[in-house]
């Protein structure tokens, strides 16, 4: 069997099924192939599955903290069981969906594993072990990444997990120990101690969140060890020895040994990009560090290739490859007013409690790209919704270009800021400066807000703080 | 469908500001945003556009006769000694200067003796060496006092007139021409103006001028007295409006109640921005400078010895 179409799209997460959606819009002929399920990592063991454990934590905690709210719930139970049923249901719900998208724009989707043989060919072997040649003008990778993995510390599925295991507990460990503090394993972490886990977080970086402003990084860690995790930055894995149910984990913090034993450790230290057996050889694409090296339109090197996504170039974010598979059609398609993608304007959301999100400079990274720079601040303590809500903990940070008042980037913490991040987002698109922000009215009474308050502050305005 | 306003221009705010802080036409920009929206990208490639411009009209002289092809085809050696950026900037700025400000010349001579005789005793009695040229600062200073007028910037909306009295010195250093800065020096005593320029000389020199110490200033004395030079005449240093050239001290024959006499004189030519500063300003100044040099008790700063 063989086909021809305008376009292949290989893998099915939210940078392939979306950049197929997108070229279907745009009249062209659209193949396919996922290898697994539709919606890829993201939304079957990534994205979507974690912020439903998370909202499960978070029901529980408002739950727990009923009284103070003059409400009684009683004896606050959870059933991790059903925690982890209620995550599936979800990811699955939404799996379906994506399968009625592309029925609906009429593209075709064969279950299979792709291996290009060079020339616009791409072979896919089905489940059952057939194979079929199809061909096309362009074809795009969006084949994602998987765990990158820790020498000495490789995931077993019982003692040592990644983010797939941790997703589907069987039983609720009594200790944890999670390695890597960027947003996966701080929301594990954020999960496991909402149920009682004894959580250890072990960060080789000098603080947690690293990508994050520094200040937010040291405010989270507060409210996380407020809330019983511990944590250790700037430390150096020395060791792991397993037993037969349990874990001793060494590692060195300044010189001096620390050594934990613990029932689980989950390994979240970034991914490494799907890259191999998808015939790269037979192309002139070339690989950097696991990551297919494209331009700013999401070429490779090989003429008709595109790459996007996690398996392209960093952040590794479901809505920069939403976004890039969108970019990369509407390039391959000609249209006058495709832009590339600004890297600097996309966020970042991490789904522990407090909440963090951000888009944008940090202040220390603006201030080594040499900008003069305006900071704001505004505390949620000064916000009335966040003391309705009882979620007085949290910061707005902007930071502002002091010349061109643009605004560099913004920084949150504290409940709901994921939210409320799009606004910054749109600003920063729309090219605002603190000028239209400060005109634009913030709802009463709502933590937004402190968003307005943190953009007067930057210009020593602020009303309320 | 784009709806088209006549006289609009769809511009993002940054865009805006950032042409407006770039000095930019934002009709002639072609906008690539939606719509034809002008986003600060296209106001960025104007700037390189601009800057292009700029820099290609500022070396029209060589252009106009490109030196490398004229001397290769003559057969003339010669070393190509590649331009530093601070040997751009010189040449960029004071061509921009003798290009874009309607310079005009006033000369003056002013005797010394009187001057020399005061500093000699100073000197005697004091550990600060003073030179004629720190008494040449203080006085533009007082006289700058005297005459505002003199210590402004022209832009086209309005012409800044400056609160402080900060003095640049020109100096050479290896790198090339330099202009640390007296600040306020209206307030500074000869003695402390000495000290000042002596660390800032040194520093000029050795290439460790802070940019605070030598961006900004009012108005700029270039003196080339110790080379012998009588008199010349100097190029505004912009955004400044005026800059004076001293000439050495030299005894000259004048006629003084119609017998000639023998008197040490020093030439003086301020070079004026004609937009900002017109010839009675600019001559008001030079005489209140002359009658200070002159009459040189009213350089000392009696409170402060």
């Amino acid at each position: 069997m063989t086909g021809t179409s305008d376009l292949i799209v290989i893998g099915g997460g939210p940078g392939g099924y979306v950049a197929g959606i997108r070229a279907a819009q745009l009249g062209m002929k659209v193949t396919l192939i996922e290898r697994e399920h539709l919606g890829g990592i993201c939304l079957n063991w990534g994205c979507i599955p974690t912020k439903s454990l998370l909202r499960s934590a978070e029901v529980l905690r408002q739950a727990q903290h009923a009284a103070e709210f003059g409400v009684s719930a009683g004896n606050v139970t959870f059933d991790l069981g059903k925690i982890v049923a209620r995550s599936r249901k979800v990811a699955a719900q939404l799996s379906s969906g994506v399968q009625f998208l592309m029925k609906k724009n009429k593209i075709d989707v064969i279950e299979g594993s792709a291996k290009l043989l060079g020339g616009g060919k791409v072979e896919v072997t089905k489940a059952d072990g057939k194979k079929i040649e199809l061909t096309a003008k362009n074809i795009i990778l969006a084949t994602g990444a998987r765990p990158r993995p820790l020498p000495g510390f490789e995931a077993d599925g019982k003692l040592i997990w990644t983010s797939k295991e941790a997703l589907i507990p069987q039983a609720l460990p009594k200790s944890m120990l999670i390695v890597g503090s960027g947003a996966i394993g701080i929301e594990f972490a954020s999960f496991y101690r909402a149920l009682g886990v004894d959580v250890t977080v072990v960060e080789v970086m000098d603080r947690i969140l690293p990508v994050e402003d520094e200040e937010i990084s040291a405010l989270a860690r507060k409210a996380f060890e407020k809330q019983g995790m511990k944590i250790y930055t700037g430390a150096t894995l020395k060791k792991c020895d397993k037993k037969t149910d349990q874990v001793t984990v060494t590692f060195e913090v300044a010189g001096r040994p620390i050594s934990q034993t613990v029932d689980r450790v989950i390994v979240a230290i970034g991914i490494v990009g799907n890259v191999e057996n998808i015939g790269l050889e037979a192309t002139k694409a070339k690989v950097e560090k696991t990551h297919i090296k494209t331009n700013e339109w999401s070429a490779t090197d090989e003429p008709g290739l595109y790459a996007i996504g996690d398996v392209a170039a960093a952040p590794w974010l479901a809505h920069k490859a939403s976004h890039e598979g969108v970019i990369c059609v509407e390039h391959i398609a000609g249209l006058a007013d495709a832009h590339p993608l600004d890297l600097t304007r996309i966020p970042g959301c991490t789904y522990c409690a407090p909440q963090v999100a951000s888009v944008g400079l940090t202040e220390a990274k603006a201030k080594a790209a040499g900008f003069d720079v305006k900071v704001g601040r505004f505390s949620f303590i000064g916000n009335g919704k966040a003391i309705v809500l009882g979620e007085s903990e949290g910061l707005v940070k902007t930071v502002f270009d002091a010349k061109t008042g643009e605004l560099l980037g913004a920084h949150m913490i504290g409940a709901e800021v994921t939210e409320m991040i799009q606004g910054f987002v749109i600003g920063q698109t729309l090219e605002t400066t603190e000028k239209e922000l400060m005109h634009a009215v913030f709802p009463h009474p709502t933590i937004s807000e402190a968003m307005g308050e943190s953009v007067l502050s930057a210009f020593n305005r602020a009303l309320h703080g | 469908m784009t709806i088209q306003i006549p006289g609009r221009v769809k511009i993002s705010p940054l865009a805006k500001r950032l042409a407006g802080i770039l000095a930019i036409d934002v009709k002639n920009i072609k906008g690539t945003g939606p719509n034809g929206r002008i986003v600060r990208a296209d106001v960025e490639k104007a700037k390189g556009a601009k800057q292009q411009t700029a820099s290609s009209s500022s070396s029209v002289p060589s252009q106009g006769i490109n030196a490398y092809a004229y001397a290769d085809g003559l057969r003339m050696p010669y070393d190509a000694i590649p331009n530093s950026g601070m040997r751009k900037v010189i040449a960029g700025r004071l061509a921009e200067s003798k290009r874009n400000a309607p310079h005009f010349y006033l000369t003056i001579d002013c005797e010394l003796d009187e001057l020399l005789t005061l500093r000699k005793r100073m000197n005697e009695a004091a550990n600060v060496k003073v030179s004629v040229n720190d008494f040449i600062i203080r006085a533009v200073a007082l006289a700058m006092k005297k005459v505002p007028a003199a210590n402004v910037s022209w832009m086209e909306d309005a012409i800044l007139q400056y609160k402080d009295i900060d003095v640049s010195v020109a100096v050479a250093s290896p790198n090339g021409l330099i202009t640390p800065i007296v600040k306020k020096a209206d307030t500074k005593s000869l003695a402390q103006i000495s000290t000042e320029m002596k660390d800032l000389i040194a520093r000029a020199r050795e290439g460790k001028l802070k940019p605070e110490e030598f961006q900004g200033g009012g108005f700029t004395i270039s003196n080339l007295g110790m080379f012998g030079i009588k008199e010349f005449a100097a190029i505004i240093n912009p955004p400044q409006s005026c800059i004076l050239a001293v000439g050495a001290g030299e005894a000259r024959a004048v006629v003084k109640g119609g017998a000639v006499v023998v008197a040490q004189v020093m030439t003086c030519t301020l070079s004026v921005d004609h937009r900002s500063v017109d010839g009675a300003v600019g001559a008001t100044f030079l005489a209140a400078f002359k009658e200070l040099i002159e009459k040189p008790f009213g350089l000392v700063n009696w409170n402060n010895l």
